[in-house]
């Protein structure tokens, strides 16, 4: 009987706990995905997620790091299954052609203006559509240029008066070329990059309404042309199309590069790959156009309306984005937060040893005039291709300048 | 009267017969069950991965639609675009040169299979050898082909080392070579492929036929040319066939190694398709145009079952 009795007991026990345990078991999951993080940042982001489910008990967080390449794809079948992320990190690009079909949360209507103001303007709106921001901006690494000194010495430049202007940084990188016998630079033309180019010299790339594209006056066929001349006569290499500023950080991180124009977070990849070359590095603030506006690429988060959580998925996204999570995650590598508090943090002005100390400096500086330069148009992709085909066809002997800008402009005005 | 014995079951009719006397018609029945039994896990799988995507794509195709919001019926519309559109011209017209590496692989293989059918010492390295490209993936062979091709790579360096060049050739770079630079990765990592099914077809051509001719004073290439090109006639079709289909809906080289660059040289019909459906979420128009490559490859399809049908042991 007594035994009958323990069973019971224990049963009766058994139960309670389940149903306490039921009471204080999360509610709320929300998945959250970033892009390439791990395995660097891997114990970063944990301490995140842990330190967010230590403030909201209720709240689960289920973290997914997925690849660049893979996001928009993984991203559009998540949502097309039903089960999307909570919160996405996603580009700017990404960010428009997906807020295009109308699957991002507003977050000018999701987050209060008290929140709104804490993040510099300029990148808050940096990529509106339709007048619209559908991202909460996260981090942003405005570019630097990095120089290698051994070169610059062989080709009689003076290390520590580095190029100021676009038109200076082009007569370096000749002289390595003509006097290093190595290639100067590698200019950002791949892909649509020649629009920030542009953009950063003050020649717009749309009408002011944003229904004309406006790209082919006589100041831009003389910009394309400049950097036309420059392949012709082989100052850069033939890749510099295809390859982009990847090819440029390996062609660098081997010593085959003068110049580098990229995020200063490249430091440490080239610090990884090539410590001699890392240690002949030197930083300069980025050779600022007439535009004085620097095209500073830009990670957001945002929400997908198809998520069940919106408010949650809302206020987690505004947490990562906070003053101190952002401090926290710009002191692990070289970027820089996009709320206003935390940019003007002490830490950015220290000084240290080493090119990432310097380029750190640099960069903060150059926030102010930091916004993704992203052109957001209605039929991106086909847009892109089009000026992307524009570009290629001048550099490869197909068109002139001014026939493949006339031609480019009046394909995007068929379609805007 | 004379009573007659039961009669006995023959081998001729069947085991089925035997067990079910009442009748052929009962067993045979049986028989064809239990077959479409057997086939019925192979059956569901077409049927969920290959039956079903077709069906669906090919209503797709009459629809737009972005993944995200509900598709919206435009009928015909696609396909009417695609008549207007240069970036299918453009595509089309590279994966039309693409085809041309089918005869170029077929006879290098047939080549390479002969080479190595012959008896001799270490020829089973040999095989593996030609055979290791067919298992390495394509990331794998793009990246190394990448870095092979580059201005700095070994295929400079040979030749240069061998004076074939004067200055390196860019070889992924240029509008004019990519595409055929491409199309000899297709074609270094294909042979091994084509060269074990031409292979299995040379060891199935009995030694008598070769030695017939040879004894009534035929030379080498002669019995190469009029007997075992004939006899292999159906591994070719094969080969020619999957070779034709490949060519046609080649994309991981490409996508790995050019991404359809420079200029669009290298653009082809399967990379179109990829970038309309998950670049600029229009897929009706990526299900429209995966349909008239489907039927281009059904018009290639019948040219090599015509060019090749006559032919092998038991035409002959």
């Amino acid at each position: 009987m007594k035994r009958w009795a323990a069973g019971v007991a224990a049963i009766v026990a058994l139960v309670l706990v389940t149903a306490v345990s039921g009471v204080t078991a999360p509610q709320t999951t929300l998945e959250f995905w970033t892009i390439s993080l791990q395995p660097f940042f891997t114990d970063y982001v944990n301490g995140l997620v842990a330190g967010y489910r230590r403030a909201n008990p209720g709240v689960q967080v289920k973290w997914v790091d997925v690849q660049f390449q893979a996001v928009e794809q993984k991203l559009l079948a998540a949502i097309a299954g039903g089960v999307p992320p909570d919160v996405v990190n996603l580009n700017v690009e990404f960010t428009s052609r997906i807020a295009e079909r109308g699957a991002l949360v507003d977050m000018d209507a999701a987050v209060p203006a008290a929140d709104r103001a804490k993040y510099f303007e300029g990148l808050w709106s940096s990529g509106r559509f339709k007048g619209r921001s559908y991202g909460i901006p996260w981090y942003i690494a405005p570019p630097v240029l990095i120089y290698n000194g051994e070169l610059f010495k062989k080709a009689g430049l003076n290390v520590l008066t580095p190029p100021a202007t676009e038109d200076a940084m082009i007569g370096a990188a000749k002289r390595v070329k003509d006097r290093a016998g190595v290639y100067g630079f590698m200019p950002p033309l791949d892909g649509t990059r020649l629009m920030y180019l542009f953009l950063e010299n003050g020649l717009p790339v749309l009408s002011e309404n944003g229904k004309l594209a406006v790209f082919n006056s006589p100041a831009h066929v003389a910009y394309l042309q400049k950097y036309m001349d420059l392949f012709k006569a082989d100052y850069f290499p033939d890749d510099t199309l295809r390859r982009g500023f990847t090819g440029a950080v390996e062609r660098y991180s081997a010593g085959q590069l003068g110049i580098l124009l990229v995020g200063p977070q490249f430091l440490l990849r080239i610090k990884e790959s090539n410590p001699e070359v890392y240690a002949k590095t030197f930083v300069a603030p980025y050779p600022m156009g007439k535009g004085r506006v620097i095209h500073a690429p830009l990670m957001a988060l945002a929400v997908p309306k198809a998520s069940k959580n919106h408010q949650e998925a809302g206020r987690f996204a505004l947490y990562v984005t906070s003053d101190e999570n952002q401090l926290a995650f710009s002191k692990l590598t070289v970027i820089f937060p996009s709320t206003k508090k935390a940019a003007a943090d002490p830490y950015f002005r220290q000084k240290g040893a080493g090119p990432e100390w310097q380029a750190r400096a640099i960069a903060v500086g150059e926030l102010k005039f930091g916004r993704d330069l992203t052109v957001v148009v209605p039929n991106q992709t086909e847009l892109f291709k089009i000026f992307r085909e524009a570009v290629e066809g001048a550099f490869f002997g197909k068109m002139s300048a001014k026939a493949a800008l006339d031609w480019a402009v009046r394909e995007w005005n068929a379609r805007l | 009267m004379p009573v007659r014995p039961a009669p006995k079951p023959s081998a001729a009719r069947g085991l089925g017969h035997a067990l079910n006397p009442s009748g052929a018609r009962g067993s045979g029945r049986r028989t064809t069950l239990v077959a479409y039994l057997f086939l019925l896990p192979a059956l569901a799988l077409l049927a969920i991965f290959t039956f079903y995507p077709v069906i669906f794509g090919t209503v797709l195709s009459l629809f737009e639609y972005d993944v995200i919001n509900p598709p919206r019926y435009v009928g015909l519309q696609q396909f009417q675009r695609l008549l207007s559109d240069r970036y299918f011209w453009i595509a089309l017209t590279n994966s039309a040169k693409y085809v041309l590496v089918v005869p170029v692989i077929q006879l290098c293989s047939i080549l390479l299979a002969v080479l190595v059918n012959r008896p001799l010492r270490g020829v089973g390295a040999f095989r593996a050898a030609y055979y290791i490209p067919v298992i390495t993936s394509w990331p794998v062979v793009g990246i190394m082909w990448t870095w092979m091709y580059d201005q700095q790579g070994v295929v400079n360096w040979v030749l240069r080392g061998l004076d074939l060049v004067a200055r390196p050739i860019s070889w992924l770079n240029h509008p004019t070579i990519t595409l055929y630079a491409v199309m000899f990765v297709t074609l270094w990592k294909g042979l091994g492929w084509y060269m074990v099914i031409y292979l299995s077809g040379l060891q199935a051509i009995p030694v008598e036929y070769e030695e017939a001719a040879m004894i009534d004073g035929a030379s080498r290439s002669r019995v190469f040319w009029h007997v075992t090109i004939p006899l292999l006639r159906p591994y070719v079709l094969l080969a020619s066939l999957l070779s034709t289909m490949a060519a046609v809906k080649v994309f991981e080289e490409i996508y790995v190694m050019t991404r359809g660059g420079p200029f669009f040289s290298t653009y082809t019909m399967f990379m179109y398709i990829f970038d309309k459906a998950f670049e600029e979420l229009n897929m009706g128009y990526a299900a429209a145009l995966a349909l008239v490559l489907a039927a281009i490859l059904l018009v290639l399809s019948a040219i090599n079952f015509r060019v090749f049908r006559r032919g092998g042991l038991e035409w002959y």
